[in-house]
């Protein structure tokens, strides 16, 4: 994996992923009370690589077509957040949200309706979780439902220069055993990775600065 | 940070694990016996509550900070902690542990409480770094797949084998992604009953590099996954090497099928379309396989052959040949160019020419077709001699025209001189009558002399050899010579010091030095200068040794040299040729020079030509040098003789009566008494009788008993008797000497009267009966 230019320590690196972690399950807990079923989400890996390596890893994992519920963020630290289904998960996404009682031609009407609701509970959960983690305020946009490959979710509309990189959190969703998965990406550039480093910085030294670990709660 | 997503942690595990719960209000942290042994507390502290500092006590400083981030992690709001950590003891051992933790909370989202369980994995870790090892070294990667989910554990190993990017999880579609199409899928659902899964192979296209690659896929299939799932399990690694050897080997094999296929058709084509006779004869002579030339050169279809003896293919004469050729060839002695005739199924014989090689007990035979070559060379040695009997007849023809002309020419002196001799007296003028009975004579000894040289030539002249004094010789010759030559040719003649007598007949050589100068003359048209010269000429082994014709010894040899227009290398070659000849036809016989060497070489000598073109030619003749005893005969003109006989009895034998009439005509002439026979028979009465008899004149070549054997007879009957041969030729003994005892003489025809008077008086003066 090329190296991206910001490069987390390795405590920066876990106390992101706890971060995330912290972040997927209010995520995990909001889609819960959605379907109104178990719903398991795997401890996220999270890895910072440059756009290009994102999409050959999204590339390499997922060979078929993929459906993304996209979320731009502004604050501290700005950027764009992807929820990344493979195609042919998302029917079994929505029969999920829409509890089963939908006949298929009614699934497939309201597919991206409730995969955009789905992504916004997702993204606005973690995203949200996350930044009242790190103390600074996040404006979210509107979601968006776009279908294609890795390499078309990776473009940043505004901006054309490769110096973007994609925090890429892999996560494995499991509801009831049905056969989904996912990836949350969050896509961001340069200062704003900046930003997120000096952020984590000032999250590790709060919890290290307290000694009484209930104190935090 | 595997799996444990899958297995879901409710309530506290006893027994290897231990565990915890962290009161979050209390602010305490209360563990069983197994955490506090794990953490190295007294169990009934942990069970009564440690505070809650106590959870990081405990761990290595190097996980500490991951550690607190992640329980923080909790705290704030996150579902699941996994973790793996270590713990330092008190005795300073580490041990990993495997923290598996969830938050409790209440309505509003506060953490009630944090328990878990902690195992401990040192073991665990212990194999898995032996594992990861295992599959880096090994190159094997491996895989756990739970029926129905939509991912894959897997090894880093694994990852790279496939050319993706090292992880934990990959998804199953990205792992069959990498397959080439058309083949199961590398990880899916059994395909057959549960249980061992059989042996895979697959080929992939690297996702990094895009290279196609071999990957060996080997797994097990059990039946205890999470609700009794079916759980795969199993390892891949690459074979490419393998595969690529085997591809190779299988190409190898593929060509030398191939390879072998074409040289079995080649081998075949051989077979089927050469056209010498191809067959494989077993040791009992019996035909195992013949190709299809044989009907084309035989007439017998190969089907007609197999089985049989090749004796019933043979000619007869040629059995017992073939069969001792056959033997040999069995004894794998191979044979080339053995020929032997076939019979032909029209009847015909064929000559086949064969070579053989065995192997194996078989003989193959390889044969061909002569018959054509046998029979052109039957013609051709036809014509061979047809050509040489033309040739033959073509130097006859030669000789003819030659001899006819010369003999013309001295037969015009004969009868003109006798014409005119008898016009003289028939005019009664007798005057002048001895200029032309002299001519008429010399053109009749010249005559004889032409006869003696072709009986030279074919070596059936009666030689005289004797001590020759050979400058004695040339230099009586020289006014014969000069005018011979005429004014055109000067002569010059060249002795050393001394030069040996020479064994040599003198007429012959007379002769020889005679022609030699003609023929100088003859090759300078336009005048030149004729040396004739003698000298020693010694002839060491050394010197004999480069001229294998010629024998060590002393020679006197004599040259001829002109200042012509020599002979090219070709001519020289030819010159000592009978009938060669550079003269046209009717000038002259060729038998010069062919003559000279026949008579040098009849007396032990020999002849050589040194001539080129524009430089002259010098014929150069080695003469045995003679030995002292042999006395130096002065060539002497025989006498005169008249009435030298006194009453003598001489026997006269001959066949030809005229030629008997004339010798009893000399002997009466001569005061001898004559008596006559024509034949052995009729002389052997009369050598029987009492009659005295003194000599005996018999011709050599007498019908019944020839003349030598009349002569043994007679002396038998009268030892001592003298006795003269008269010969044409003396076939039998080509030197006098070998031929005649003591008391034994010979004369030539034709002879002169004076000649044989002189012979019969010397013989008669010698004869002990006288």
């Amino acid at each position: 994996m090329s190296t991206p230019a910001v490069d987390l320590s390795e405590l920066e690196h876990d106390a992101l992923t706890e971060l995330v972690n912290i972040g997927v399950s209010r995520a995990a807990a909001s889609l819960r009370n959605m379907v109104g079923e178990q719903v398991t989400l795997s401890v996220p890996s999270v890895e910072v690589v440059s756009r290009k390596a994102a999409a050959i890893l999204i590339h390499e994992r997922e060979a078929g077509e993929l459906v993304a519920v996209r979320q731009d963020f502004e604050g501290a630290f700005s950027g764009r957040a992807l929820l990344i289904f493979p195609q042919s998960n998302s029917l079994a996404l929505v029969k999920a949200v829409t509890g089963d009682e939908l006949a298929a031609v009614e699934v497939e009407a309201m597919e991206s309706e409730a995969l955009s609701e789905t992504g916004n509970v997702v993204l606005n959960g973690c995203l949200a979780t996350m930044a009242n983690m790190l103390r600074r305020p996040l404006t979210m946009s509107l979601q968006q439902v776009l279908r294609g490959d890795g390499a078309l979710f990776f473009e940043l509309a505004e901006r054309t220069d490769d110096n973007g990189v994609v925090l890429f959190l892999y996560i494995n969703f499991s509801i009831s055993g049905r056969d989904i998965r996912g990836y949350i990406a969050m896509l961001m550039d340069l200062p704003s990775l900046e930003a997120l480093k000096v952020l984590i910085g000032e999250f590790i030294e709060r919890v290290m600065g307290v000694d009484d670990l209930g104190a935090l709660a | 940070m595997t799996t444990g997503a899958k297995t879901s942690t409710t309530g506290l595990l006893k027994g290897a694990a231990g565990a915890w719960l962290w009161d979050v209000p209390a602010g305490l942290l209360f563990g069983d016996a197994r955490f506090a042994d794990l953490y190295g507390q007294p169990a009934e502290a942990a069970a009564a509550g440690l505070p809650t500092d106590a959870f990081f006590a405990s761990i290595h400083p190097d996980d500490h900070m991951r550690i607190r981030i992640a329980v923080a992690g909790v705290m704030h709001g996150a579902d699941h902690f996994a973790k793996e950590y270590r713990l330092r003891l008190e005795d300073g051992a580490v041990r990993w542990v495997s923290a598996m933790g969830r938050a409790d909370r209440d309505a509003d989202h506060r953490v009630i409480a944090f328990q878990g369980v902690l195992a401990d994995i040192t073991e665990q870790k212990r194999v898995e770094e032996r594992l990861r090892v295992a599959q880096s070294a090994g190159g094997v990667g491996t895989f756990e797949y739970v029926s129905g989910f939509g991912t894959v554990d897997v090894s880093h190993q694994f990852c790279r084998l496939l050319g993706l990017t090292p992880t934990d999880v990959l998804a199953l579609r990205a792992i069959n992604a990498t397959l080439t199409s058309g083949q199961p899928l590398l990880i899916g659902e059994a395909d057959g009953a549960a249980g061992r899964d059989e042996y895979r192979e697959f080929e992939i296209v690297r996702a990094d590099s895009g290279e196609r690659r071999w990957i060996a896929r080997r797994g097990e299939r059990l039946n205890d996954g999470p609700g009794g799932a079916e759980r795969f399990i199993g390892a891949i690694h690459d074979i490419t090497p393998f595969k690529s050897a085997e591809a190779k080997l299988l190409e190898l094999t593929a060509t030398l099928e191939e390879r072998v296929a074409e040289r079995t058709k080649e081998r075949d084509r051989v077979w089927d379309n050469s056209r010498d006779l191809l067959v494989v004869v077993d040791a009992d002579g019996v035909y195992r396989a013949a190709s299809p030339a044989w009907f084309r050169l035989l007439g017998f279809r190969p089907e007609e052959l197999v089985g049989r003896p090749y004796t019933e293919f043979v000619e007869p004469e040629d059995l017992s040949a073939s069969a001792a050729v056959f033997a040999e060839a069995v004894k794998e002695r191979s044979l080339g160019n053995f020929e032997n005739r076939h019979r032909h199924k029209d009847g015909g014989w064929r000559w086949i020419s064969w070579q053989t090689s065995t192997e194996d007990g078989l003989v193959y035979g390889y044969g061909r077709d002569v018959t054509e070559e046998k029979l052109r060379a039957e013609a051709l040695s036809q014509t061979e001699s047809q050509l040489r009997q033309a040739q033959k007849m073509e130097a006859v023809g030669q000789l003819t025209g030659g001899l006819a002309h010369d003999f013309n020419n001295m037969l015009t002196g004969i009868i003109g001189g006798l014409d005119l001799v008898r016009r003289r007296i028939a005019e009664g003028r007798l005057g002048d009558l001895d200029r032309f009975m002299d001519g008429a004579v010399k053109s009749a000894h010249r005559a004889a002399g032409l006869t003696h040289r072709l009986l030279a030539f074919s070596r059936q002249q009666s030689l005289d050899p004797q001590a020759v004094d050979v400058r004695g010789l040339i230099v009586s010759m020289q006014d014969l010579l000069n005018r011979t030559l005429g004014e055109q040719v000067a002569l010059k003649v060249v002795f050393a010091d001394q030069v040996w007598p020479a064994v040599s007949d003198v007429n012959q050589l007379e002769s020889a030095i005679l022609n030699l100068a003609i023929n100088a003359r003859d090759a300078m048209p336009d005048g030149g200068l004729l040396t004739i010269a003698a000298r020693n000429s010694i002839f060491d082994t050394e010197r004999a040794s480069g001229h294998p014709e010629i024998a060590s010894g002393d020679y006197v040899e004599i040259s001829v040299a002109d200042t012509g227009q020599g002979m090219p290398s070709d001519v020289v070659a030819k010159a000592f040729d009978p009938f060669f000849t550079t003269k046209p036809i009717g000038q002259g016989t060729g038998l010069g020079l062919s003559m000279i060497y026949g008579f040098v070489r009849q007396i032990g000598g020999h002849a050589a030509i040194d001539s080129e073109v524009g430089k002259g030619t010098t014929i150069r003749m080695f003469l045995p040098r003679a030995t002292p005893g042999q006395l130096v005969q002065e060539s002497v003109e025989p006498e005169a003789a008249s009435g030298a006989g006194s009453g003598e009895t001489v026997l006269v034998i001959e066949d030809e009566d005229s030629v008997r009439a004339l010798i009893v005509e000399v002997l009466s002439e001569l005061g001898y008494r004559a008596l006559e026979a024509s034949s052995s028979v009729t002389a052997l009465p009369h050598l029987r009788s009492d009659q005295p008899i003194d000599l005996v004149i018999t011709d050599v070549g007498l019908p019944g008993l020839n003349g030598r054997q009349l002569a043994a007879m007679a002396r038998e009957l009268r030892p001592g008797l003298g006795i003269l041969f008269v010969t044409g030729y003396a076939p039998t003994a080509a030197v006098r000497a070998d031929f005649l005892a003591p008391g034994m003489d010979m004369i030539s025809k034709p002879f002169a009267m004076n000649d044989l008077a002189a012979k019969i008086g010397e013989m008669l003066a010698r004869s002990p009966t006288a």
